[in-house]
């Protein structure tokens, strides 16, 4: 049931398999190959999870902002909006076995999308949002169309080429900042007005809880199509592309599909990121970024929606915190290095999937120490 | 959490351990060998008594607090100046202080990311409840944070780049930024006849207003203007120098805008394909202005390279202020990664500045107290600039706008051209002098 | 648009760019069919060898080709380290993972460097090789000895390896291991030493491209470290196993990327040559779809 085979990422445990037979935590484990992936009656375990998670929620909503000052209060902001980015990356990666070096280059294309729609515009934010989600959609398949032809290797140095290109656009034609024309660019503009932000969520505050349920509301949309059709698709197609198509599985609808849905995601958490920075820059986004997204994710965990917050709060709110107590930024960069390399030399699945594993045997070893059993000792 | 681990681990760990061990010893190597240039000359608590009122003397009152937000990321990195700034605070609080009250400085730093500046801003104010900002040094900052600054009523002392730094009431700033140093390397260059000017600058947010005086300065000479723009980091440098020269022609000349990093790449290319006398004139905003690039450019630039200046040049000065501002770089600046140069220069000034007003302050150090004071700092000779430095209460600043000319020979960069001020025919600086009434 | 008589100082610097990126390019595809690895590292290691040699150079006053020497032996050496520490725990896995895993020594290195040579003080620095100072002229543009060498270098790399994968035992062994650990060890190959002198090989490689690469281009830890994502373009033109192919593509982008240059409306896009170049190399050999039933599943 659980679902560490060979993938791109996954591989082989390199500690010897038994990494990938339990169960991924914190519930939202992904339809399995070989159940009905139909959304089933709701189990006691799954009312338990999902109660877990609403109180989690509400505490983020409504507990967490008072507790927190401005600063944080942006930090996570920040965290909920990349929550996306990489929850969107990790569908690719760990869900369909797609690893994609261009995930930060679609979310530029987002974010410059979203910005242009809301100086061009007085749409409502939310619908803003979706625009931006689906014409992202729509460039983010073009540039993912590769992905039908290549894999592996190929396909993530492919999408990084593209990432590089839509950068070095980018830098060109430079992020709207209320000028006119198609581009909305004004090189010579003094005083820039800042990008809006929704009526109901223009203070800090506001706009961190908007952005939660905004990814709350992602989440969910990824969650639904892992548990239906297009998520047991994935999971053959990750197993064996071969075996899919001869299960009469159309790999390449589902490919594009799993493609577009990303695109999708990281277009809405664009639109969001131009309304939580309010001014968007090209240096902002260089293509070096692109590794240390995918950086993060990797170390996230990509079999576990849980692994797509870790990668975020890696990516957004340890860089801040760690400068709040006065770590040199470089030092992150490191942490970065260092992390990639345990995870993919260890634990494959990552700090989503290795946390709980490590937690619950350091409570075994508390419990061993507290109440020495007859073997004591066998903790090597 | 992770020593009960398996055997992969282990050995993940030796081998970690085994690279940040080779790392390890690079670090040695390195800061070995800046040790032993670094701060071989002993300490003179006489040469940095004279920065605050009561040599030798700790402040020990409560602190006044002050905030400072930098651009920090690989390749750009403005910290030197805020920590020059606290060097200099550093100084006053071994001697008396202000009024017995140590200035304690917080620095924040962001990778160019607006959210990131603007939690920097908030942390700053809501949390370090620092009283005023000072050294605030950062390609997007000012942008970013013009509006909340002016909301809470703060009257900030900058080394500022972007164009709300020289057009808002709540930034002044202590050097000239890249549009008016740019303005004074074409005006330069147009004082020594040349016809033509090629302006590159670095793609980065303002690249219009950046140009917009050198623009306006060239057709009043009626001097012909060609814009250019490069993608940083540049790979192709070669390629560069060779479109510059092109366009420029024999009478004309190039005027870059660019980090020292770019620009060095730049020149170096030009000096490797033997370009130097190929235009008239190779000209430079401030950033060039450093004597790592004066000792990476051959011989064969003299007489044909010229870069704007901001501060007074230390080479060979023995003033008063330059002594102290060496002292304090050796006895308090071990965070100053570049020593001696441009960036500690101004820390150092925006440290003399900040520190002036706030002995000036009658009463509690408040919020409005300390903006008030460094609003009101007028004619004030920091000893490091053309002339005295004045805040005041103008819906704009270009507080610095009269500077030197300097050319690189012998590996240090000489004055060419004495205080000269930057011309009116750029509208922003007149729109500044009639502000000013200067 | 311009003339060709503008265009032609191009051509010269566009194959001089042509070096710098073949430098990196086929240095990673040497890499990749001698070990199987993908290093994308290989420009943060050159970087980090460079900038000790310039610390040895300007600081402790060594002798500068000594000190470029201990740049290409740092290059070996860590290469070796990381190949030996990491390459039998990440040898059955698939080529993505140990290309990634590269990345994260990339990030390693980008932070020391920053750290070590910081440049909050506007500091700029740089490598310059005795052989800047020569040259010869190409019509109009100045041709220096360096810009020779790097061109040079890419060509000996390409023949060299090229022979030596080929024709040497040592290079067959190591093109079969690439291909297949496991078997190659059972034929009797010894794999560890085998593997070691590739790893140790491409190090060098990296080494000596630093050096060239931090006078061509510049010596600034992030240029160098990400310039091999430029580089990458010949390496996946030549779909990472053609040497010549790698080569070649190098030329041809550093070529079209700098002839671009003097066209006003497109000379701000033209660092986007490599990369559309490769898309579009890299579409039309896949043009047909195919799945490959490789064990390493590419």
């Amino acid at each position: 049931m659980a679902e560490v085979h060979d993938t791109a990422v996954g591989g082989q445990a390199a500690a010897g398999a038994p990494a990938a037979v339990e169960q991924p935590p914190g519930g939202k484990q992904p339809a399995g190959g070989g159940l009905a992936g139909r959304l089933q009656g709701l189990t006691v375990a799954d009312l338990i999870r999902a109660a877990v998670i609403a109180a989690l929620l509400l505490f983020v909503l409504f507990g967490l902002p008072s507790l927190l000052s401005l600063y944080y209060i942006d930090a996570s902001t920040q965290t909920a909006i990349y929550a996306i980015v990489t929850l969107g990356l990790g569908l690719l990666v760990g869900r369909v076995g797609m690893v994609s070096l261009g995930q930060a280059a679609v979310l530029a294309l987002g974010a410059w999308v979203g910005a242009r729609l809301l100086f061009a515009s007085s749409m409502p934010f939310e619908l803003v949002l979706l625009c931006s989600g689906l014409i992202t959609m729509v460039l983010g398949t073009l540039v993912g169309l590769p992905a039908l032809r290549l894999s592996g290797l190929y396909l993530a140095l492919i999408t990084l080429m593209l990432a590089g290109a839509i950068t070095v656009v980018l830098a060109s034609t430079n992020f709207p900042n209320g000028g006119t024309g198609f581009l909305g660019y004004n090189g010579a503009s003094l005083h820039i007005p800042p990008i809006r932000r929704p009526g109901i969520a223009t203070s800090d505050p506001a706009f961190f809880r908007y952005s939660v349920i905004v990814a709350a509301l992602m989440f969910l949309l990824v969650l639904v199509h892992l548990r239906t059709r297009p998520g047991r698709a994935w999971v053959s197609i990750r197993q064996s592309e071969f075996a899919a198509l001869a299960a009469g599985i159309n790999t390449t609808l589902y490919k594009l599909w799993a493609v577009a849905l990303a695109a999708f995601i990281t277009g809405v958490a664009g639109g969001l990121l131009a309304g939580a920075d309010k001014y968007l820059y090209s240096i902002n986004f260089q293509t070096q970024d692109n590794i240390t997204l995918l950086a993060v994710v990797l170390m996230g965990g990509v079999f576990n929606m849980w692994g797509a917050v870790i990668a975020a709060i890696l990516m957004q709110f340890l860089p801040q915190f760690l400068q709040n107590i006065g770590v040199n930024s470089d030092w992150l960069i490191i942490l970065f290095g260092v992390g990639v390399l345990q995870v993919l030399a260890t634990a494959p699945a990552g700090i989503a999937d290795q946390l709980p594993k490590d937690l619950a045997r350091l409570f075994r070893l508390i419990r061993r120490l507290v109440r020495p059993a007859p073997q004591a000792g066998g903790t090597s | 959490m992770r020593s009960y681990l398996h055997g992969t681990s282990v050995r993940l760990g030796v081998a970690l351990t085994t690279i940040a061990g080779a790392l390890a010893l690079a670090f040695a190597l390195s800061s070995a060998s800046q040790a032993s240039t670094g701060h071989a000359v002993a300490r003179s608590a006489s040469a940095t008594s004279s920065c605050g009122p009561k040599p030798g003397v700790k402040a020990t009152g409560s602190p006044i607090n002050l905030g400072a937000i930098n651009t920090k990321q690989p390749g750009t990195d403005f910290t030197d100046i805020s920590n020059m700034a606290a060097a200099y605070f550093a100084c006053v609080n071994a001697n008396g202080g202000v009024g017995g009250h140590p200035i304690v400085l917080h620095m924040l730093t962001d990778a160019t990311n607006p959210a990131q500046i603007a939690a920097d801003a908030k942390q700053l104010v809501t949390t370090d409840h620092v009283l005023g900002m000072v050294g605030n040094t950062d390609i997007i900052e000012c942008s970013v944070d013009y509006k909340y600054v002016q909301s809470i009523g703060f009257k900030v002392i900058a080394a500022g780049i972007a164009p709300e730094c020289y057009s808002t009431p709540n930034y002044a700033d202590v050097n000239m930024g890249p549009r008016y140093s740019s303005d004074g390397a074409a005006q330069y260059a147009i004082s020594r006849g040349i016809k033509k000017i090629v302006f590159d600058q670095s793609n980065v947010p303002g690249t219009a207003y950046n140009v917009g005086g050198v623009a306006a300065i060239a057709k009043a000479h009626g001097v012909s203007l060609t814009q250019l723009t490069e993608n940083v980091p540049i790979t192709d440098a070669n390629s560069v120098a060779i479109k510059e020269t092109q366009d420029a022609g024999p009478n004309g000349a190039v005027v870059l805008n660019f980090t020292p990093p770019e620009a060095l790449v730049i020149l170096q290319a030009a000096q490797k394909l033997g370009l130097e006398n190929k235009v008239k004139m190779w000209a430079c905003s401030t950033p060039c202005n450093t004597d790592f690039l004066a000792k990476a450019l051959g011989p064969a630039w003299q007489g044909h390279f010229y870069v704007n200046a901001e501060l007074t040049p230390v080479d060979g000065n023995n003033s008063p202020t330059v002594q102290l501002y060496k002292a304090i770089l050796k006895q308090y600046g071990s965070s100053v990664s570049g020593g001696i140069g441009s960036f500690s220069q101004m820390g150092f000034t925006i440290g003399e500045i900040a520190t002036h007003a706030l002995e000036s302050v009658k009463g509690a150090y408040t919020v409005k107290s300390v903006n008030a004071a460094f609003e009101a700092v007028k004619n004030y000779n920091t000893g490091m600039l053309c002339r005295p430095w004045t805040y005041g209460p103008y819906k704009l600043h270009i507080a610095n706008n009269v500077d030197y000319t300097v050319t690189p020979k012998n590996g240090q960069m000489l004055i060419a051209q004495g205080c000269t001020p930057i011309s009116a025919d750029d509208p922003g600086i007149a729109a500044y002098r009639k502000a000013a009434g200067g | 648009m311009p003339s060709w008589t503008d265009f032609q100082p191009f051509l010269i610097t566009g194959l001089a760019l042509g070096g710098v990126y073949a430098l990196s390019g086929v240095g990673m595809v040497v890499l990749y069919r001698a070990t199987g690895v993908l290093n994308l590292a290989f420009g943060a290691i050159g970087a980090f060898g460079a900038l000790i040699s310039w610390q040895l150079i300007n600081s402790s006053g060594w002798n500068e080709w000594l000190a470029y020497l201990v740049c290409v032996l740092f290059g070996g050496v860590l290469t070796l380290l990381y190949g030996m520490i990491f390459g039998p725990a990440l040898a059955h896995r698939d080529p993505l993972v140990k290309a990634a895993a590269t990345l994260g020594l990339t990030l390693i290195l980008l932070g020391f460097m920053d750290i070590l040579w910081p440049s909050s003080g506007g500091q700029s620095r740089s490598i310059s090789l005795p052989t800047d100072t020569g040259g010869f002229m190409i019509g109009q543009v100045q041709v220096t000895w360096t810009d020779v060498i790097g061109l040079g270098v890419g060509v000996a790399i390409t023949v060299v390896t090229g022979a030596f994968l080929r024709f040497t035992k040592l290079g067959t062994a190591m093109r079969a291991m690439a291909d297949d650990r496991e078997i190659t060890a059972t034929l009797g190959v010894p794999v560890r030493r085998v593997e070691a002198s590739a790893w140790f090989g491409c190090g060098v490689l990296s080494g000596i491209a630093g050096v060239i690469l931090a006078d061509l281009v510049a010596l600034d830890p992030t240029t160098l470290t990400f310039l091999v994502i430029s580089s990458l373009a010949a390496a996946l033109i030549a779909r990472l196993q053609s040497i010549t192919v790698a080569f070649l593509a190098a030329i041809v982008i550093g070529t079209v990327d700098s002839m671009i240059t003097p066209i006003q409306s497109l000379t701000n896009y033209r660092d986007m040559t490599p990369f559309v170049l490769a898309v579009i190399a890299l579409l039309w050999v896949n043009r047909r779809r195919t799945i490959s039933m490789t064990r390493q599943g590419v």
